[in-house]
């Protein structure tokens, strides 16, 4: 992921309206092969969640255990870390998912 | 009224897989040289040339690219574009050399499809095809085995079928790509060998997943008549359509909108059925992908792909629409911009009847291209029939050359 600190700030001025908000794991996968940047994270799980007002995201879930990987599974959008600081030592958050 | 039969006089490709001693460069020049010498033409026929690549910026820092082909196959001072559609590059270039044919710009084109992926790492390459997605993607760290791992887990719940089913693609398109000395795989695999090799993102394991891969193809086409054989192959529909960038906004995970509605337009501009269709290359970046593509294109029932590919219905010697002739992307290999003009190259040598070992069919008349960019935000359709001319002016005796590797 390429990332400047415009870019960050700028989406993060979004991100954060939907900090909190509940929904439910539709589909998942795990990555055990990752893209530049996130190799520390592998293998880590992905998912398709659709949130309580109808808005569909994609994200990683996190705090999960095996039984949480299944679809129908409530999950909560919180904020955390995305990669490790970029060449600019900005850390880029995004929203991630934690089963319920 | 112009005639706007457009026809294939040239086609060739490289041979595909880690080509570590061949530069981009090197690559291009040996499929356009081979697809040139076939057509019959010399380089002062060819008015325009388009160029289907999408990671020469990421991986090779090389932008610019329809100028740098130019300079190289001694194309120069004719126009030149680069077009890039992620995994469709290579569809979409074709598509827009035909249009400019029918808009009347040029009677003569050539087309290359070019990727040099091997040079660079993995998690680069990884990194670099996530271009092709949304940011909110690249965001969650998913990769393209997991979006196509995510539409395959959404296929399983909704047509229950099993891991073993997905890997029947793979061991079919194996099969085809045994008989293709160009692949970048030439030998079988078992269900049992998919389901052990090793997993990349959930359900989809290594053998699921086409490869990282180095090639070229090139097509010279044309609407002068004087210079098409009497036995040719005519392209009949090119439609191109498009989806959401990123999978999750998507009304379904279990079909592509854009491969459909191409497919759809493309069947109504040929005047053809899924049923006429004798042999097809189909998208399958991932063993789900081809699946899917079945569907869409209207070769198996909604749900029904994974029973049709196990029943052989599109295996060689078995089935009536053979699917994948070259091996596909899974065993053939996937240089991304170049795959699009290699099933078009493909099909075309299907048609023609001179594929060698890897022909798959006898007397074929009509088949088809569906090449997809992205998680599916763009596909392209070709539809390609076995023409006759009845009135040419044939000027080379048609041969097919016998090609020199690396």
């Amino acid at each position: 992921m390429i990332t400047t600190p415009v870019k960050l700030w700028r989406r993060g001025k979004k991100l954060v309206n939907h900090i909190g908000k509940t929904g439910k794991l539709l589909y998942w996968t795990i990555v055990r092969v990752p893209p530049k940047n996130f190799a520390d994270q592998a293998p880590y799980p992905v998912g398709i969640v659709r949130l309580d007002d109808g808005e569909m995201m994609v994200g990683q879930l996190v705090d999960w255990t095996e039984r949480d990987l299944k679809s129908g599974v409530k999950v909560v959008a919180v904020m955390r870390r995305v990669t490790h600081e970029d060449p600019e030592n900005i850390i880029p958050y995004g929203i991630k998912f934690k089963p319920v | 009224m112009r005639n706007e039969s457009i026809f294939i006089i040239g086609a060739s490709t490289t041979r595909f897989g880690e080509l570590w001693n061949s530069s981009p460069r090197e690559l291009a020049k040996e499929a356009f040289t081979n697809a040139l010498s076939q057509s019959g033409v010399g380089v002062s026929n060819i008015e325009a040339l388009y160029v289907g690549n999408m990671l020469g910026g990421m991986l090779g820092h090389q932008e610019n690219i329809g100028s740098f082909y130019a300079e190289e196959l001694s194309l120069s001072p004719v126009p030149a574009f680069r077009l890039e559609a992620a995994c469709a590059s290579g569809g979409v270039a074709l598509h827009n050399a035909i249009n400019s044919i029918k808009a009347g710009l040029y009677k003569t084109v050539a087309i290359l499809g070019i990727e040099k992926m091997t040079d660079a790492g993995g998690d680069l390459v990884a990194s670099a095809l996530m271009a092709a997605g949304s940011d909110e993607e690249r965001g969650s760290g998913i990769t393209f085995p997991g979006l196509y791992a995510l539409m395959a887990q959404a296929y399983m719940q909704q047509y229950k079928i099993k891991e073993e089913d997905l890997a029947e693609v793979s061991v079919k398109n194996h099969y085809h790509g045994s008989f293709n000395h160009k692949a970048q795989f030439r030998f079988q695999v078992s269900i049992a060998d998919v389901m052990k090799s090793s997993r990349i993102a959930d359900p989809l394991k290594l053998l699921d997943c086409s490869p990282v891969t180095d090639g070229a193809a090139c097509l010279v086409i044309t609407r002068d008549e004087s210079i098409i054989p009497k036995n040719s192959v005519s392209i009949i529909a090119s439609e191109v359509g498009t989806d959401t960038l990123a999978l999750h906004k998507r009304s379904s995970f279990t079909s592509l909108r854009s491969a459909k509605e191409a497919a759809k337009q493309a069947y109504a501009k040929a005047g053809v059925k899924a049923t006429d269709v004798d042999v097809a290359e189909v998208h399958d970046c991932f063993s789900i992908a081809e699946l899917i593509a079945l569907e869409d294109l209207e070769f198996s029932e909604v749900g029904r792909a994974a029973v049709d590919v196990k029943k052989g219905k599109f295996t060689r010697g078995k089935g009536k629409t053979i699917v994948n002739p070259s091996g596909g992307l899974k065993a053939c290999g996937h240089p991304v911009g170049a795959t699009g003009i290699k099933q078009a190259v493909e099909i075309y040598e299907q048609l023609m009847g001179t594929a060698g070992d890897k022909q798959s069919v006898k007397n074929a008349k009509i088949g088809l291209a569906h090449n997809v960019g992205g998680s599916g935000a763009i596909a392209t359709v070709h539809i390609f029939k076995k023409s006759k001319m009845q009135s040419a002016k044939i000027k080379t005796k048609f041969k097919v050359q016998n090609l020199q590797y690396f």
